[in-house]
């Protein structure tokens, strides 16, 4: 008979090796290629190079920059995010006619392509032919450059992220709503709670596991953003939006300097694990809270 | 934690139709891959979507010349950016799918350097080149090889309004005191539209720029770019004042070929910095300017010699392919005058050879002939030629449109545009080989 | 008028109407099971007593005052949830609290009602456990701490022992009936148990379809069903059926059938259940298969026997299942099974 520790292993084998090969295998094959030199000038050859890649990124401004503006968008959308997305799953949570088509309509965005939907905001933001700025002259109102002002593009990044990814947030947060029993709402309404008691002392406490669990998936996702920014934008203007994975990319795959790319990669990749740290603590406070 | 929800029903039924109609798609590309494939010698094409487009229509032309031999063009995405990512990611994966490129003349030296090309000169001979325009013969060799064969001779051009001026101006001051006047007496709100966003067309704007002040962006002898010298400090003055005078939009931070175009189609400026193929979209167009577009050299400061930046695209072949000979004569064939000739007179694109400029019957056909020789003859600018140009440019591109966007000024641009290149070319050249 | 008292209460569902011009009123102190089968209504009776779900028409009066349109949490309503409705963030003590708090009650009162209460129900040991760390006893004693401890001027209970096994439920049913009833609100039970409605309630209100089919004392449904499914849903082992003349049905129950040595039906027993103090003897008779319970001793032989039955216990009822006077000519046929 085979003991019940090897079967365990046996039975996790597939999933571990698939692991190994899509995910510690590339990770330490960039940690290996962060201490080479592997660039045009090389031959795209990997030479041992040290720490040379990381002197350069510590030294590096544009890291610097970018590491803030990724930081920055991820703070602001996934907090407007998760704000809007509370409020609209609480508006879908309500009875009502027409919920479902409503339902279906939220969730438009998020089923959109990023692409198309960067493209589709690159041109409502165009300065002047775009939609918005047609309305602001329709009001008597100069028009603004939403993309290409460095001190506020940004912020034109955060609405079309949030634009696109408050559905997925309100979808995960009212799949919490739906989880928390009528009867415990109902018990609270008895006692002579209103609304605001309820959201408080009941909604909020129980939701706070979905709550983690959409901050875990955007706080990812967004220190990971790409294709949005790289179509809206394209990092500009004057690089005043560009991300950390954009960053990555170029070296790599733009300017071929794989040493380096692969070291800004993992800084970023360093950097996604904060969400996660972050979630272990959350998870370990939660059943401490008291009321 | 509590189990995921499950797909909404309404995206189970959104993701089936889009799988449906993807199959659906597919289906025919799949039969035609399995009619195409006997017996026959396929040669992959990857091109950008325009010059897919253009191309596409002479295709029945060389499968009736080269039987046995399917000449297959694959339309990658139309930004210059977007297919370069495209290319280097196929040639990354090393066992390329395609046999030819093409390829814009400011990545020659990265690609050559990466060793992803094959020399031309064995299959089309070493002479090939003689017979073009002197213009359009750099940036194809390197090192004694012919790497790539030029498909067009485009170079930056000044597209003016001759409804509005008797001649076009040749000097930066000159306009500047044109378009003041004209948005002066309110004909038309702005004076001279480019490109301003921070892509790779901020970088041809920027070296044309600074040639017309007598600079230059790179020294070949020192291997350094030379950014912080005055003549290019005034170049970045220049366009600075351009902004902040009004003369150019403010938008134009957000420019690339297409929007500048627009507005300028759209009869709002007196003058548009863009390539050859501008002038048939505009006159295409049926637009307000339509008949009163005229072309010229691009202005150089009082004194200087007059330049365009070379924006020609060519066709290299790759070192992986199975067929170099078929891809070689593939080649000649996208390249040659009869593409070329057909190329003038529908896209306005610049031909290469020389014969063709002096062909009367093309002139007819595409009044910009002569003006793409003489542009072309002024001796046009090539990006600086060096593998590290991707780098370079990128820093160009940030610094130049932090200087548009007001965030610096034209001065500390440059300068900095100077550090960041240094340190870059300390960075990359520095380590050991 | 004092008391809880509803008139025509109605509820609509859509289309479907779930409750039909309801009629019923409760005494104070008095505890009144609303009984019945699954989708009867009872449920939404008791919703709408809370004020959880609106009526579609009719009153509630409560002591005379109308509180039809009054917020559930104006109704200062105690109500103990099937589910218990535990918050399951907060341990028991905030359980409790929370209420208490959302009504505005200064700590230290809330604080002295919450130590009573625990202590009245045994619970202050459990005070900081969380209600999955309860067993289900445990947390049903938190439901109705959390009941008691409010000054309710009606106390609702849906179900509130259906999560608990039989033996549990025997012996809470007095703990129950002392905690709650017997105060002044009135209580409105809701069960689908007859013999917790039985062991539970002053009187019995049993629902059948959104309609009121009979409600009275506990004895008095028993023995003087107003309709046939009034008898058929109350007593266990259920009651017997026979055929009478046009569609009429004769109603015995089980313990009311007696051995006799002649009259009667002839009857063989097809199976026995013993079950310690009597057994449920299956009847094969030439009118179908009787139930009959036999008290202790009392024996069946397995060849055969006769039973018969008193003319009192008889039961009868109409095609429509009305209740039907024990003298008629539907007794006509079955009369020599009368003893």
């Amino acid at each position: 008979m085979i003991p019940l520790l090897a079967v365990d292993l046996l039975l996790m084998l597939p999933a571990l090796l698939l692991l190994g090969v899509v995910f510690l295998l590339p990770l330490l094959r960039d940690a290996w290629l962060s201490l080479h030199a592997s660039t045009v000038v090389t031959g795209l050859m990997a030479v041992p190079n040290g720490a040379a890649n990381w002197w350069r990124l510590f030294d590096d401004a544009r890291f610097r920059q970018d590491a803030f503006q990724t930081v920055r968008f991820t703070g602001v959308s996934v907090a407007l995010e998760l704000v809007l997305g509370l409020g609209l799953a609480l508006l879908l949570h309500r009875p009502g006619r027409g919920r479902a088509l409503l339902r279906a309509l939220v969730l438009l965005p998020w089923a959109l392509p990023t692409t198309v939907m960067a493209l589709g905001w690159r041109w409502i933001l165009n300065d002047p032919h775009g939609p918005l700025n047609g309305l602001l002259q329709a009001v008597g109102l100069p028009t603004f450059g939403f993309l290409t002002t460095p001190s506020t593009t940004w912020l034109a990044v955060v609405v079309a992220d949030v634009w696109k990814t408050t559905p997925f947030v309100a979808l995960l947060l009212l799949a919490g709503l739906q989880s928390i029993p009528v009867d415990l709402v109902e018990a609270l309404q008895l006692e002579g709670a209103g609304r605001l008691t309820i959201l408080r002392r009941l909604t909020l406490p129980l939701l706070a596991p979905w709550i983690a669990l959409a901050l875990l998936f955007r706080i990812a996702q967004s220190l990971g953003v790409f294709d949005l920014i790289q179509v809206l934008t394209g990092g500009g203007p004057a690089g005043s939006t560009e991300s950390l994975a954009m960053y990555a990319y170029r070296q790599s795959l733009r300017f071929l300097d794989f040493g380096y790319g692969a070291t800004v990669l993992m800084a970023t990749f360093l950097l996604l694990l904060l969400p996660g740290v972050i979630w272990l603590l959350l998870q370990n406070r939660l059943p401490r809270r008291t009321a | 934690m509590p189990p995921l929800p499950p797909v909404p029903r309404f995206l189970r039924r959104l993701l089936t139709v889009l799988a449906a109609a993807l199959l659906l798609l597919l289906l025919p590309a799949a039969a035609r891959e399995a009619s195409s494939a006997s017996a026959e010698i396929t040669v992959r094409v990857l091109l950008p979507a325009p010059f897919h487009d253009a191309t596409t229509r002479e295709l029945p032309q060389f499968h009736r010349d080269h039987p046995g031999v399917n000449l297959e063009l694959v339309r990658g995405p139309l930004d210059t950016d977007a297919i370069q990512d495209l290319a280097i990611g196929s040639l990354l994966l090393g066992d390329t799918p395609f046999d030819i490129m093409m390829m814009d003349v400011s990545w020659m030296p990265l690609f050559t350097a990466a060793g992803w090309l094959s020399p031309l000169e064995p299959y089309l001979g070493a002479g090939m080149l003689a017979a073009m325009e002197p213009g359009a013969r750099p940036g194809n060799s390197f090192d004694g090889h012919l790497w790539r064969m030029p498909y067009s001779g485009d170079t930056g051009l000044l597209f003016w309004r001759t409804d509005l001026m008797p001649l076009p101006p040749r000097t930066t001051d000159e306009l500047v005191r044109i378009s003041r006047d004209l948005q002066r007496s309110g004909r038309v709100r702005w004076g001279y539209l480019w490109q301003g966003r921070q892509y790779e067309g901020l970088s041809c704007v920027m070296l044309e720029v600074i040639h017309a002040f007598g600079g230059r962006w790179w020294n070949p002898a020192s291997g350094r770019t030379e950014l912080d010298r005055p003549s290019a400090l005034q170049a970045a003055r220049w366009l600075e004042d351009l902004v902040k005078e009004g003369i150019t939009p403010p938008s134009v931070a957000g420019f690339a070929e297409n929007e500048a175009l627009q507005q300028f189609a759209a009869g709002e400026a007196a003058f548009l910095r863009n390539w050859p193929y501008a002038w048939k979209v505009i006159e295409n167009g049926g637009g307000p300017v339509v008949g009163h577009v005229g072309v010229a050299p691009v202005v150089v400061a009082p004194g200087q010699e007059a330049g365009g930046t070379l924006g020609t695209w060519g066709f290299s072949l790759l070192r992986g392919s199975a067929h170099p000979r078929e891809a070689a004569e593939a080649i000649r064939w996208l390249t040659g005058p009869e593409m070329q000739r057909s190329l003038a007179l529908n896209e306005g694109y610049a031909p290469t050879w020389t014969a063709l400029y002096e062909d009367e019957a093309l002139q007819k056909g595409a009044p910009l002939l002569a003006v793409q020789r003489q542009a072309l003859a002024a001796g046009p600018l090539l990006r600086p030629p060096t593998p590290l140009y991707a780098q370079l440019s990128d820093v160009m591109q940030r610094q130049a449109n932090a200087m548009i966007t007001g965030q610096s000024d034209a001065v500390s641009a440059m300068s900095a545009a100077q550090a960041r290149s240094d340190a870059l070319i300390r960075a990359m050249t520095g380590t050991p080989r | 008028m004092s008391g809880l008292q509803l008139q025509q209460l109605s509820r609509r569902c859509g289309d479907r109407l779930v409750l039909e011009h309801l009629d019923l009123a409760v005494a104070p102190g008095e505890c009144l099971a609303l009984l019945g089968p699954s989708g009867c209504g009872k449920t939404t009776t008791l919703r709408l007593v809370a004020g959880l779900d609106p009526c579609s028409g009719g009153r509630i009066l409560l002591n005379g005052e109308d509180i039809t349109a009054r917020p559930a949490g104006e109704r200062e309503v105690a109500m103990v949830f099937q589910s218990y409705a535990l918050f399951p963030h907060l341990d028991v003590g905030e359980n409790l609290a929370l209420g208490l708090r959302s009504r505005g009650i200064p700590r230290a009162e809330r604080d002295r009602r919450i130590a009573s209460v625990l202590e009245l129900l045994q619970l202050t040991a459990l005070v900081r456990r969380r209600p999955a760390q309860l067993s289900g006893g445990q947390r049903q004693r938190v439901a109705l701490a959390r009941a008691l401890l409010r000054q309710p001027r009606i106390v609702l209970l849906d179900e509130p022992m259906s999560n608990l096994d039989a033996r549990l439920r025997e012996e809470l049913r007095p703990e129950l009936r002392r905690l709650l009833c017997g105060g002044e609100p009135p209580v409105l039970y809701v069960t689908h148990d007859q013999q917790e409605a039985m062991g539970m309630a002053d009187r019995i209100a049993v629902l059948q379809a959104g309609r009121l089919e009979q409600v009275g004392g506990v004895r008095e449904l028993y023995t003087d069903p107003a309709s046939r499914f009034v008898a058929d849903f109350l007593g266990r082992p259920a009651i017997n059926w026979l055929p009478g003349r046009d569609g009429t049905a004769l109603g015995l129950r089980p313990e009311h059938l007696r051995p006799r040595p002649e009259g009667g039906l002839q009857a063989r027993p097809e199976r026995r259940e013993w079950w310690g103090h009597q057994q449920l003897l299956w009847l094969e008779t030439p009118r179908g298969t009787l139930r009959m319970l036999l008290p202790e001793g009392a024996e069946a032989g397995a060849e055969g026997l006769r039973v018969g039955w008193r003319a009192a216990d008889e039961l009868w009822f109409d095609a429509a299942g009305q209740r039907l006077s024990a003298e008629g000519p539907w007794r006509q046929g079955l009369e020599s099974g009368a003893v």
